[in-house]
């Protein structure tokens, strides 16, 4: 069988690129807008993906990790006392009002208290153990690079967060929060900041590191009281960033958001390659004509037009992931928070070849001139 | 040179068609009879409905009324599955456009055809050189169309609807594009293709060129057929034939 649908792919690559160009562009919207809202909305959950922990004890019920309310002290001894636990670190959490050295007026901030020492799991990913070192200092705060310009400030200059006097001792990348600016500094730095509260030394969280990582989401189980009146829960670190990330996902709408323009994208991309490639077939329609009177059968012909419309699905789909990789790898060199799950990719690719496959079809229909009595008249 | 026998037969068929409020009434029960192994040219001003004639006898066009029998096979009554079978299996189109895919060669336009009816590539390749050595163009079945004349590319027309070696041959106003020297090669093929093919070959022209060339010269107006001559000494391609 001479492969028709191919070859004139080839020879008039000019008149099916528009096509194939709409597929690889709708590719990369859909691929990375999806990465911007899972990058953003991951960045609400970097307190857990970036720190050592196997499992967060929290108050019951917190949705997300900027919720967090306070636990009373004497959960740490409990948790302590669970043989599977090699080690419990408390995590303050505490809002903040931030005056810089430049006057951009009040700055709204999440303060986090960290153990500073070089053991320390909160922001172990992010924070060098030589830089923790620093936060030993009193006052000493560390934030996102990528910041900066928010607080007006650079590294060791002194600002006001809290009415207290606090020096910026270094920056690190991957601190960014969703909804403000990260402050990390130290437990015993937290406390001073923490005031206006009945204990300044009450923490919303308790990190913990288990002997076996491997048995996280049993041991998560035994040390939940379980209870309907408990007064803390344990969660594996995976459980709380996904649920932190579905509940900004959903909660604040962004999730319908996605799927909305996800459609836009999809709508528009079909209907400027459905339109190319009814104008491939609407230039050949003599020639299908006359296939048909030779004894093509319409089926055949739909056949030949949904091969194209595959292949530049194909097509599209490559240059579409090349183009991904490159967007996204320049939003990855500029700080912007980006994220990408396998299975995202995955339905990112398959409305990629949807676009194509409906545009065939709708291409199909412009057959139906490729009637040969018209070849006669 | 194979028997003649009657191949098509048209009976009283009636074509009208609608423009806008206006009816205009193409044919009004035209019967007509065409020959295997002959050249028949249907010749006549435009809109005397000669196309519509050959798209009734074709399986091209439902006629309004009437009855066409092709091969012994009663056209209209076949479903249309039935049809693009019989088209498929039995008739060759040769068009005034010639209607090739610009993308493929000369070899590949032929061999196209015959992927449809189910020949293998070793087959259909065989039988696609085989007309294209026909219509002499063997040395230039590599070349797509916009390396080939018009005369060329009519001729590779007519090797992709002879490669299926059809038994009825239908073409319509196939010189019309073409020079007086390549219109000749044309008829001369065309004419070569009723006599040792024994097909049944119907060409449709207002091209008066051709009346010398056909076995067979029917004149139509407003629908109806005002002549029917036979030409026993027509075209060089019988003498050819007829004194080796």
């Amino acid at each position: 069988m001479i492969a028709l649908a191919r070859k004139t792919l080839i020879y008039e690559w000019r008149r099916f690129l528009p096509a194939t160009l709409a597929v690889a562009f709708s590719g990369m919207l859909l691929l990375v807008q999806l990465a911007l809202v899972l990058g953003i909305f991951e960045s609400a959950s970097t307190y857990i993906t970036r720190s050592s922990a196997d499992l967060w004890a929290g108050y019951p019920g917190t949705q997300s990790i900027d919720l967090g309310r306070p636990i009373s002290r004497d959960v740490e001894m409990r948790l302590l006392m669970d043989p599977a636990v090699a080690r419990v670190e408390p995590f303050q959490w505490v809002d903040g009002d931030w005056h810089g050295p430049v006057d951009l007026g009040s700055v709204s901030v999440f303060i986090s208290g960290i153990d500073p020492s070089p053991r320390g799991l909160a922001f172990a990913d992010v924070i060098p153990p030589a830089l923790r070192l620093l936060l030993q200092e009193p006052g000493a705060v560390i934030v996102d690079r990528a910041d900066l310009p928010k607080l007006g400030i650079g590294v060791g200059d002194r600002a006001i967060l809290n009415g207290v006097r606090v020096r910026l001792v270094g920056t690190a990348t991957g601190l960014r929060a969703l909804g403000g600016v990260n402050i990390v500094t130290s437990l015993a730095t937290a406390r001073r900041l923490n005031q206006g509260v009945d204990d300044p030394g009450q923490v919303a969280y308790y990190l913990i590191k288990l002997k076996q990582p491997a048995a996280a989401a049993a041991v998560a189980r035994r040390l939940d009281p379980q209870s309907a009146h408990r007064r803390y829960a344990v969660w594996t670190a995976q459980d709380f960033s996904a649920r932190t990330v579905r509940y900004w996902l959903f909660e604040t709408g962004a999730g319908l958001g996605v799927v909305f323009m996800s459609a836009v994208v999809f709508l528009v991309g079909a209907v400027i390659t459905s339109q190319t490639l009814m104008g491939a077939v609407a230039g050949s329609v003599t020639e299908y004509a006359t296939l048909n009177a030779l004894g093509a059968s319409y089926a055949a012909l739909s056949r030949v037009v949904m091969e194209q419309a595959t292949w530049i699905g194909t097509l599209g789909l490559l240059l579409g992931g090349v183009l991904s990789a490159l967007v996204l790898a320049v939003a990855v060199g500029q700080d912007v928070p980006v994220a990408l799950s396998p299975l995202g990719v995955l339905v990112c690719a398959g409305l990629v070849m949807a676009i194509a496959l409906v545009s065939g079809l709708m291409a199909v229909r412009t057959l139906r001139r490729a009637d040969p009595a018209r070849l006669l008249r | 040179m194979s028997a003649m026998t009657t191949a098509i037969r048209a009976d009283r068929v009636a074509k009208a068609f609608l423009s806008g409020k206006v009816r205009t009434q193409v044919l009004d029960g035209l019967s007509i009879e065409l020959m295997s192994a002959e050249l028949t040219l249907i010749s006549g001003p435009s809109g005397c409905g000669k196309s519509t004639l050959l798209a009734i006898l074709s399986g091209l066009e439902r006629p309004d009324a009437g009855r066409v029998e092709a091969l012994g096979e009663r056209v209209w009554e076949l479903d249309r599955a039935g049809l693009q079978r019989f088209r498929l299996q039995h008739l060759g189109f040769v068009f005034q456009g010639f209607n090739l895919f610009p993308a493929l060669t000369a070899l590949e336009q032929v061999m196209l055809p015959l992927g449809y009816l189910g020949l293998g590539h070793a087959a259909a390749r065989q039988r696609a050189e085989a007309a294209l050595d026909e219509v002499d163009l063997a040395h230039r079945r590599h070349l797509r169309p916009a390396e080939l004349s018009g005369g060329e590319k009519q001729r590779v027309a007519i090797a992709r609807a002879l490669a299926k070696q059809p038994q009825l041959f239908f073409a319509d106003e196939p010189t019309s594009a073409l020079d007086a020297r390549s219109g000749q090669t044309v008829i001369d093929i065309l004419h070569r293709i009723a006599r040792s093919h024994g097909a049944t070959v119907l060409c449709v022209s207002h091209d008066p060129r051709l009346v010398t060339h056909a076995d067979r010269v029917l004149r139509m107006e407003d629908g109806r057929i005002l002549s029917d001559q036979r030409n026993p000494a027509a075209g060089p391609p019988l003498a050819e034939e007829s004194s080796p």
